[in-house]
């Protein structure tokens, strides 16, 4: 019966329009960033800064050297100043005809500050001019002052794994964190509408004809649950092919090795979220009053994805991160990340996961219990304190 | 008390808050017979089939079928038509009437079956691939039936079945009602369209205020009723005559129409009347079940 109900959740839901909709314009998105990024051109010549330098006093091979050296960040144009006066050089500087001036001396000369990239590679050419000729006055050969000159190749290795991936685990993390924040919301207010519309629509004294309120609970939340990883799998899936076919990422083992944790934190807060929307669901009978009952999810929610991102890369190991990684509403959140920045012990983990497992389980047992109750009540929604007292074995007058 | 075939609910007490909605229910619907649950509005049909259905926990009282206590495995075996339409607007025809059905248990081949040859039975053959909220009212109640009997229940639960029905869903729906008596199905009805019940309805319970009023065949009911419905038609000018104890009632010209205590002679009132004027036309007899039904919800 569980299958059942699962299934009808996922049919219905699935043929929607808003539901195709949404998930055609996700996969539309994930696919087209790395596409768009692989098919247009390269702009990085566009992106160069123009500068101009008069050369009043030219010094010999000069321009060609600053224009190479600056290539990649410069696209430097040279204007030549030779015999100007310091007046007629003001002038150009002030005029905006030129950047900067290169005098003898050698001096740089700047209309007001000074300008560290373009002061930069002048620098770096007149340093290396100087260097040549030092050596040849000593009696080197070219070769010899290239050699002498070639800096040391610096190389970097990391003790823990993860650091070479940093920026790819970051960003997996930031998709765990907007996916464990987001479905939970959206498809727990699916929830929430079904419950909500099988009260409104009477729908519901047929079905407690079959089934039991549990029954019914279960399906809800498994259906609706399912149909969010279908729409995640087909979105991530959209993303993942779409960086791999343009070649424009190469995920790091590490990163396989949170994916996991990732998935089941996303399935446990679906399941947690799904449970609570439903519940609070059948506290009322018309989808307006749906904001009424909402907004106590929303504070934890908020809260594991606010600290979850300061958590990302700040202090992933605050007293305040380690205990909302053991409260099951914002665990699915905060667990993956920490376990993706390897700020979290084994035990935590375990912790973690049988917290949430007993959150859900705990849950549905308290939701059944309520559901009972509630999913014939018509007319005023059950208010707070009728809520606790069903939740602990009461019943509604 | 005798073992009943069928349902049997007793002294069935429920108090919501201040308001005690049954105060004492009895209701028999043994195999093979339909039954119509009467009662003004507020007098606990409503609560009562949930009692029966299990929605509703009561306070008091007890359900049975076929002589012991109603489980859960019995409900599945209930087809049940709420007041008010219980359909999920975006489903569609087919997909609604199987669904349920396989919610009561029916496999898929049989639930999927079953479906198309109740939507044929209930005039919505051709709509089976229809979504539910296209359908008009009348059209949703036919789909609310089929519901009802997709899983051939042994105890149909009917709960203002013909309220908002065109005359033609009247009688298909009338059909079906009988049939399903005659295969030995137990079905209860509620409805407030007292002359369909008579004609419907061999047996009646009428409630009021929570608690059982009568209880009986239509015939018997009307029969034991206190009082009796005197018409006289007169061949030519109406005299100015009336029966000791009894009431006037509106009638057509030429007609005088009372309302006598039942032990009234007849033979008597007859003589009476006919020493006062020309008779042509005389009847005597019990009030129908509106009159029944009045006067008993109104002691």
């Amino acid at each position: 019966m569980v299958k059942e109900v699962a299934w009808r959740e996922i049919r219905t839901r699935a043929r929607t329009k808003s539901f195709r909709w949404i998930t055609g314009i996700l996969v539309a998105a994930a696919v087209a960033g790395p596409v768009l990024a692989a098919v247009l051109p390269d702009n990085t010549d566009d992106d160069r800064r123009e500068v101009t330098i008069g050369l009043v006093a030219i010094d010999q091979g000069i321009e060609n050297q600053i224009a190479a050296f600056a290539e990649a960040g410069l696209d430097i144009t040279f204007r030549d100043l030779t015999g100007a006066s310091a007046e007629q050089v003001g002038q150009a500087l002030a005029d905006g005809e030129i950047d900067v001036a290169f005098e003898s001396g050698p001096t740089l000369v700047w209309n007001r500050g000074t300008d560290f990239e373009i002061a930069g590679v002048v620098n770096t050419v007149l340093q290396q001019q100087a260097l040549l000729a030092r050596g040849r006055a000593l009696g080197l050969d070219q070769d010899d002052i290239v050699e002498l000159l070639t800096p040391v190749a610096l190389e970097e290795r990391f003790a823990n794994e993860a650091g070479e991936s940093e920026g790819v685990t970051i960003f997996v993390s930031f998709l765990g964190l907007m996916a464990a924040f987001m479905l939970p919301q959206i498809f727990g207010q699916l929830t929430m509408m079904s419950v909500v519309e099988e009260k409104s629509t009477r729908v519901i004294e047929v079905l407690l004809n079959h089934l039991r309120p549990r029954t019914l609970l279960l399906g809800k939340v498994l259906g609706v649950g399912a149909l969010a990883v279908v729409q995640l799998v087909v979105v991530v899936g959209g993303l993942a092919a779409a960086l791999l076919a343009t070649d424009s990422i190469d995920i790091p083992a590490a990163v396989w090795r949170f994916v996991p944790i990732i998935l089941v934190s996303i399935l446990g807060g679906l399941a947690i979220y799904n449970t609570l929307f439903a519940l609070l669901g059948s506290l009322i009978s018309r989808q307006e009053d749906a904001s009424q009952v909402m907004m106590p999810i929303f504070i934890p929610l908020m809260a594991g994805f606010f600290i979850g991102q300061t958590a990302i890369t700040g202090n992933a190991e605050s007293l305040l991160v380690k205990a909302l990684t053991l409260f099951p509403l914002t665990a699915p959140m905060l667990l993956p990340l920490r376990v993706a920045r390897d700020a979290i012990a084994p035990w935590e983990v375990a912790l973690s996961l049988g917290f949430l497992v007993l959150g859900v389980w705990g849950l549905i047992r308290i939701a059944a219990r309520v559901y009972e109750f509630t999913l014939l009540h018509t007319g005023s929604r059950v208010g707070w304190g009728q809520l606790v007292r069903l939740s602990r074995g009461a019943t509604l007058d | 008390m005798p073992m009943t075939n069928g349902l049997r609910v007793t002294g069935l007490r429920k108090r919501f808050g201040e308001i005690e909605a049954l105060r004492g229910i009895d209701l028999e619907v043994p195999r093979g017979q339909l039954v119509g649950f009467l009662g003004p509005n507020g007098a606990g049909k409503t609560t009562t089939m949930r009692g029966v259905l299990g929605l509703v926990a009561m306070d008091a009282g007890s359900v049975t079928w076929d002589g012991s206590p109603m489980t859960e495995d019995d409900r599945h075996h209930i087809g049940y038509m709420p007041q008010e339409r219980g359909l999920y607007p975006r489903m569609m025809v087919h997909e609604h009437i199987a669904y349920m059905g396989r919610l009561a248990g029916l496999d898929h081949a049989t639930a999927d079956g079953r479906a198309r040859q109740w939507a044929e039975r209930v005039g919505l053959a051709d709509r089976g691939n229809d979504l539910i909220q296209e359908l008009s009212t009348g059209n949703q109640q036919r789909v609310q039936l089929a519901v009802a009997l997709v899983h051939e229940p042994e105890l149909l639960i009917l709960d203002e079945p013909f309220a908002g029905l065109d005359p033609v869903a009247v009688a298909t729906l009338s059909e079906v009602m009988a049939e399903q008596v005659a295969r030995g199905a137990s079905v209860v009805f509620s409805s407030h369209q007292l002359d369909l019940v008579q004609d419907l309805a061999e047996h009646v319970t009428i409630v009021a205020a929570g608690v059982t009023r009568a209880t009986g065949t239509v015939t018997n009911l009307r029969a034991h009723s206190p009082v009796r419905h005197l018409e006289i038609h007169w061949n030519g000018s109406v005299p100015n005559w009336s029966p000791p104890d009894g009431e006037p009632r509106k009638a057509p010209a030429g007609v005088s129409r009372f309302v006598v205590p039942a032990d009234s002679d007849a033979a008597v009132l007859i003589a009476s009347a006919a020493a006062t004027g020309a008779v042509g036309a005389v009847s005597f007899e019990p009030p129908g079940l509106d009159d029944v039904f009045l006067e008993l919800v109104s002691r």
